[in-house]
């Protein structure tokens, strides 16, 4: 990955172009909405600046290469660590959040180097195996203090965030190591993207029946249908950026996408719910926080990352 | 089993901004991590640029929580007191710092709140208010907190230190928290109000023994009394700078 080969990938380009063009096409839509009813659009409109933000940070970021990109990420990472310590009250043991900072730190460093024997980029096997090293970690935390009383709870979510929001997550960092960078990371992106608007729009036309009433009352089956349906259809059409696919291969990612992003949407749905908040912060206007915006990534990335790597070398 | 309890943040759905304008605020590790670094750097600052002098460090308590109590001519005055205190200390240490001017636009909500812990002192409308937010700081008692009072509520002007304001005296009358008297010598004639930029003048800092006025109960007449006597400390502090200051600019001619 770096400017010269994003600019000759034709996937990278038609990515950026289509991304672009939807956010032009989004904005313009809007600008209309807006003028003919003005407070009805002024949600959605806090949602697209939002949009205007993410979307050139990620595709600037993938254009510039891979440590840029997992520079990014790695930054994505640490602020929904921060927002999920900040929710659950865990940012008051300043140790244990920074033994967790310091392991997405490591997740990034381990994505970036190179496999010491297989000499390929990213490190690989310890990749796979930094939360037994993180975790011992942050078992280790209240044996050093000599402290007991409450080091479950501390422990469970020091464990929770870091395999959550650090490592599930790094899958997609891990992502820029793949000979098919550009297409495993740009379609997952814009696939998770599109399966959470279709939900949205789908759950406004059709949605009727609450789809789990006792974690997220506007979520609907209707919705969450309408979003599989999106989602199964798109690898098909978007075939050419996931060239070594076979159809089987294509529904298990429909599927993943599909399903994985509902259930990641509602997971952090349990968390916000249980805790008793609203949104996880207030860094994206009109998004809520930044979990609240990478949550269905944070869930599909490792089971795409998995299932694409059982069926072909990835590198 | 029992539901377990969470604490989230306060200041939860507030953006940084608006994070960083309230008070008490809440822990962050960046900002701490960014404040640390301007301390190191203010500290370097100061003892190269400004030959920064601290006299009488051996008065201060060993642990918070206590108020020192300084004259005002310059910016460089709370960066002075903060900087003769130990680095450790620096997200324990509180200068209270005009609402009106230092909590109002980013570039000085960010100086006041992350680089010097500033204290948000309303000195215009509700001073007694900004008065139990400090007594709220000082009352904890595990925490050892440390605040920087300038009870002239304004940089002076003519190099003279102006009356205090009795807000002071309502903070510490009645209790034995020890007050320390501060004079900051030098920081108005390298810095002062109205300019742009430091001159590279020398600073110093002279530091009194405690007071403590448990014996005084809060009362306008006492409150008054407290701030003409820490007054009275503080001139006098100023007295031996000016003196060591002569003295010193003699031995260098000599």
């Amino acid at each position: 990955m770096s400017p010269a080969a994003a600019l000759e990938s034709e996937i990278f380009r038609f990515y950026a172009a289509t991304i672009l063009g939807l956010l032009v096409l989004a904005g313009l839509v809007l600008l209309i909405v807006r003028w003919r009813a003005r407070a009805a659009a002024d949600h959605a409109w806090r949602a697209y600046l939002g949009w205007l933000v993410i979307v050139p940070a990620v595709l600037g970021a993938i254009f510039l290469g891979r440590l840029a990109t997992i520079a990014l990420l790695t930054l994505v990472a640490l602020a929904g660590f921060k927002e999920f310590a900040r929710a659950t009250g865990l940012y008051r043991d300043w140790l244990m959040t920074s033994v967790v900072y310091a392991g997405i730190v490591a997740i990034g460093i381990v994505c970036a180097v190179d496999d010491p024997t297989l000499l390929t980029p990213g490190w690989y096997g310890l990749f796979v195996a930094l939360p037994a090293f993180v975790i011992a970690a942050i078992l280790m935390v209240p044996i050093v203090r000599n402290r007991a009383t409450g080091q479950l709870q501390l422990m469970a979510l020091a464990i929770v965030g870091f395999v959550y929001i650090g490592w599930m997550f790094g899958h997609l960092t891990f992502l820029v190591n793949a000979r098919n960078a550009y297409g495993y990371l740009l379609f997952l992106v814009f696939a998770v993207a599109l399966n959470d608007v279709a939900a949205f729009t789908f759950g406004r036309l059709f949605g009727r029946r609450p789809l789990r009433s006792s974690i997220s009352p506007h979520k609907t089956w209707e919705g969450a249908c309408g979003a599989l349906a999106v989602s199964m259809v798109l690898p098909w059409a978007l075939w050419f950026s996931l060239p070594d696919f076979t159809p089987r291969e294509l529904i298990l990612t429909g599927l993943i996408v599909g399903i994985g992003g509902q259930l990641g949407d509602l997971s952090i749905s349990v968390i916000k719910r249980d805790i008793g908040i609203k949104d996880t912060g207030a860094l994206l206007r009109g998004h809520g926080g930044i979990l609240d915006r990478i949550d269905s990534l944070i869930y599909t990335a490792p089971l795409f990352f998995h299932m694409a790597g059982y069926f072909h070398d990835m590198q | 089993m029992d539901a377990w309890e969470y604490s989230p943040a306060e200041d939860l759905d507030l953006s940084l901004v608006e994070r960083l304008r309230r008070f008490p605020r809440e822990p962050d590790m960046f900002v701490y991590g960014v404040r640390v670094a301007c301390a190191a750097l203010m500290r370097l600052w100061l003892r190269l640029y400004h030959r920064l002098g601290v006299h009488g460090l051996e008065h201060l308590p060993p642990r918070g929580p206590y108020v020192i109590v300084a004259n005002h001519a310059s910016h460089l005055d709370a960066a002075c007191i903060v900087s003769a205190l130990r680095l450790s200390m620096v997200h324990r240490v509180f200068p209270a710092a005009a609402q009106d001017y230092f909590f109002v636009n980013l570039p000085r909500l960010a100086l006041a709140a992350v680089a010097i812990n500033a204290l948000p002192f309303n000195r215009e409308l509700n001073v007694r208010q900004s008065i139990s937010l400090c007594r709220h700081l000082l009352d904890n008692e595990a925490a050892g907190n440390v605040l920087i009072l300038f009870p002239e509520g304004s940089r002076s002007t003519n190099g003279v230190v102006g009356p205090f304001k009795p807000g002071v005296g309502l903070l510490v009358a009645g209790t034995d928290l020890p007050v320390v008297p501060c004079h900051v010598h030098g920081a108005g004639a390298a810095w002062p109000k109205g300019r742009w930029w430091p001159r590279p003048g020398r600073v110093s800092l002279h530091l009194g023994p405690p007071r403590t006025y448990a014996h005084l109960p809060r009362g306008r007449a006492n409150c008054e009394a407290i701030a003409g006597d820490l007054r009275q400390a503080v001139v006098a502090l100023g007295a031996t700078a000016a003196n060591a200051d002569v003295a010193d600019g003699q031995g260098e001619t000599a």
